[in-house]
């Protein structure tokens, strides 16, 4: 089943968290995660990321919050049955087996017996811990603890997985069976939520970023819409550059070459530009698409356009008079 | 299905715990030391050893021994006090432990409630305490009835009797360690609060002693000065002033009534402060009241008034007989109702679990 049906799996509306009267880690949190993607959730340490992702989980209590997930409101108990959730951090009761972890958080999430057995087997497979699976989870390694987090997390079956840094500590195999366990999962329709650092791997997989700064969403979107304005092609050529370069071009030179640059992400004008170089007999080395990554996206998010310097981490300071906790 | 997770859970955390296997080999040792002791008409057996006695061992049926042996040394001393503060030492981490980053996330985000998962976690803390007292009072069922050819089902009583009032002690450790999230400070203060509550209770006996000693003293006086209304009613007829030992005596009664107010005043204080606070030494004691009955103990068939002096007054050493005072100061302890030994100690222990609850699920973790 999935979870989007035509609705968002979450849509959030004015999230607001104010620790202590005079912390505002979040300031109105507004985002939508559509049903059936894989989605990112981006930003520096002390953004709000994580008490964002415990608001979702009833494990933090928001000052003021508007919004649903999986069509019921934020906070609704019931529907936590059917989201899976892996916590940053997470600790395990080390006296507990591989199996029997997942057996004692699915039967606290409301997993009948009969299908807690098949799902704990299932899922034991799908991490790789079949040679584990009846030794204490005390004796396992960060890797395998995450591996094992994220089966736990999958045991219910959700319709939504809010995963929050799933491949912290784990090597880069683990990180690659990760990846295709959360592409698999898309394809089967759920929806999966992510808060990583690894924006690499966050590049690979995720349809949509949101990137949180300073308790707030400065930019939401598919990877496309927030990259447009940084598309181009770069065309490089032997020699000097020629001197029909107009307006819509930028040069840079190096040695004994130079790049033109055009914006845009249309192909179509390239074919002219393409041509009249070749009629020139110049000689094209390459030509390539080009746009932002997403951590030139994200350096731009926290970077302060009036004067260059990054933004400070950590939630944004208290305003001066403002009142205690009014929110 | 949520509630039977979490007490597996607790129950293979138990199991994990040396301390509970030890505490477990420990009661298995006090109930063999039971079945290893006997009575008879010379005194004391200890396995094939027999033990001299300069005491009259008859006054005392084998029934009411091995009763009395339960209830003082296997209750009131190893499962009341050893036992208590290994359970406490067990499972003073359960809160603090739960509640920790990491693990409060993996069962908060579980459709159970915050309330539910509280009381639900409170009460598989007590599971140590009651697996402990149900085997030790199962076995000391069958040594008694072995022993003491008395099949006594009132043993049982001890299960309930000992969980309540370790619940007590838990109740407060689980309020100190979701404030302090600490289990080492969470039981050193536990430890602390229930030695003030023994103080308190301490206190309070010997206030009551004291009163009744006062009650018992203006109870003599006033025989006494009943005895000699002839002399003063003689006195008054023929007009001549009271001669001076009665005087004094008067003063004495007044004297003696104005000290008893004062410690009926010191012990209705010390009652209040006691009425608000779990009373673990008489929670305990309502199972000595419910198998033993005061006239099943020795000396208590067949007392006697103390012998007549043919004096006229008392002396002032002999105002008081010991041995009643310790009837009347038993018989006051006695009376007091199980409404008010469980229900005043119980009503603190809710107060204490809505505090500890109103914390738990108003907390951000």
């Amino acid at each position: 089943m999935t979870a989007d049906n035509g609705q968002y799996a979450i849509d959030l509306h004015d999230v607001k968290k104010v620790f202590r009267g005079r912390v505002h880690a979040l300031r109105g949190i507004e985002m939508q995660v559509h049903g059936g993607e894989i989605f990112g959730l981006l930003g520096p340490n002390g953004a709000g990321k994580s008490t964002l992702v415990k608001i979702m989980m009833t494990v933090v209590r928001p000052t003021a919050v508007s919004g649903t997930m999986l069509g019921t409101p934020l906070g609704h108990k019931r529907t936590l049955a059917r989201i899976g959730y892996l916590p940053e951090h997470h600790r395990l009761p080390p006296y507990l087996t591989g199996r029997q972890v997942l057996e004692f958080y699915a039967a606290l999430a409301r997993v009948p017996r009969r299908l807690r057995k098949t799902r704990a087997e299932e899922l034991i497979d799908l991490v790789g811990l079949r040679d584990w699976a009846k030794t204490k989870v005390s004796s396992y390694s960060k890797g395998m603890q995450q591996r094992i987090g994220l089966a736990q997390a999958l045991m219910n079956d959700p319709e939504l997985i809010i995963l929050d840094e799933p491949t912290d500590g784990v090597d880069p195999v683990g990180r690659r069976d990760i990846r295709d366990v959360l592409i698999r999962l898309r394809n089967e329709g759920k929806t999966v939520f992510l808060n990583s650092h690894l924006l690499s791997e966050l590049e690979m997989v995720c349809d949509r970023v949101a990137i949180l700064v300073q308790g707030r969403v400065v930019q939401q979107g598919t990877l496309d819409e927030l990259t447009a304005e940084s598309r181009r092609y770069e065309i490089v050529i032997e020699g000097s550059p020629p001197e029909w370069v107009g307006d819509e071009l930028r040069v840079e030179k190096g040695e004994g070459r130079c790049t033109l640059i055009r914006k845009g992400a249309d192909p179509e004008p390239m074919q002219a530009l393409l041509d009249r170089l070749r009629s020139e007999q110049r000689t094209i080395l390459s030509m390539r698409p080009v746009r932002e990554t997403l951590e030139d996206l994200f350096m731009r998010a926290i970077t302060d356009p009036a004067t260059g310097a990054l933004l400070k981490p950590g939630s944004a300071p208290p305003p001066r008079r403002g009142r205690r906790g009014a929110n | 299905m949520q509630t039977w997770a979490l007490f597996l859970d607790a129950y293979r955390e138990l199991n994990a715990r040396k301390l509970f296997w030890i505490t477990l080999v420990l009661s298995g040792v006090v109930v063999a030391a039971f079945a290893a002791v006997g009575l008879n008409e010379r005194g004391l057996t200890i396995l094939w050893w027999q033990l001299e006695l300069p005491l009259n061992t008859t006054v005392i049926s084998e029934e009411v021994f091995y009763k009395s042996l339960f209830v003082n040394l296997g209750i009131g001393f190893w499962l009341a006090w050893l036992a208590t503060i290994l359970a406490l030492v067990s499972t003073a981490s359960v809160f603090p432990e739960m509640i920790t980053s990491g693990s409060i996330d993996l069962l908060l985000s579980k459709p159970l409630g915050r309330w539910r998962l509280f009381l639900t976690k409170y009460a598989t803390g007590l599971l140590f305490v009651t697996l402990q007292v149900a085997v030790f009072c199962t076995t000391s069922f069958l040594v008694i009835g072995w022993r003491g050819n008395a099949w006594e089902p009132a043993i049982f009583l001890g299960i309930p009797i000992v969980v309540v009032f370790y619940s007590y002690l838990f109740s407060i450790c689980v309020l100190l360690g979701l404030i302090t999230r600490s289990t080492i400070a969470s039981l050193l203060l536990t430890l602390l609060i229930w030695v003030l509550v023994f103080a308190v209770h301490g206190t309070e006996s010997g206030l009551l002693m004291a009163r009744i000693n006062a009650d018992m003293n203006v109870e003599s006086l006033e025989r006494d000065l009943h005895r000699i209304d002839e002399f003063r009613e003689a006195a008054e007829a023929e007009d001549r002033p009271l001669p001076a030992w009665i005087r004094g005596l008067d003063q004495e009664r007044e004297a003696a009534r104005t000290s008893r107010d004062r410690w009926r005043l010191a012990h209705r204080i010390a009652y209040g402060v006691k009425t608000a606070m779990p009373k673990t030494s008489e929670t305990i004691a309502l199972l000595e009241r419910w198998m033993i009955s005061l006239a099943e103990l020795p000396d208590r068939e067949g007392e006697e008034e103390p012998p007549a002096t043919g004096a006229l007054l008392s002396q002032p050493s002999q105002r008081v007989d010991p041995q009643e005072l310790n009837m009347r100061l038993a018989e006051r302890i006695r009376a007091r109702s199980v409404w008010w030994v469980l229900g005043t100690s119980l009503a603190f222990e809710a107060v204490v679990l809505a505090l500890a609850c109103w914390i738990f699920t108003r907390r951000d973790y």
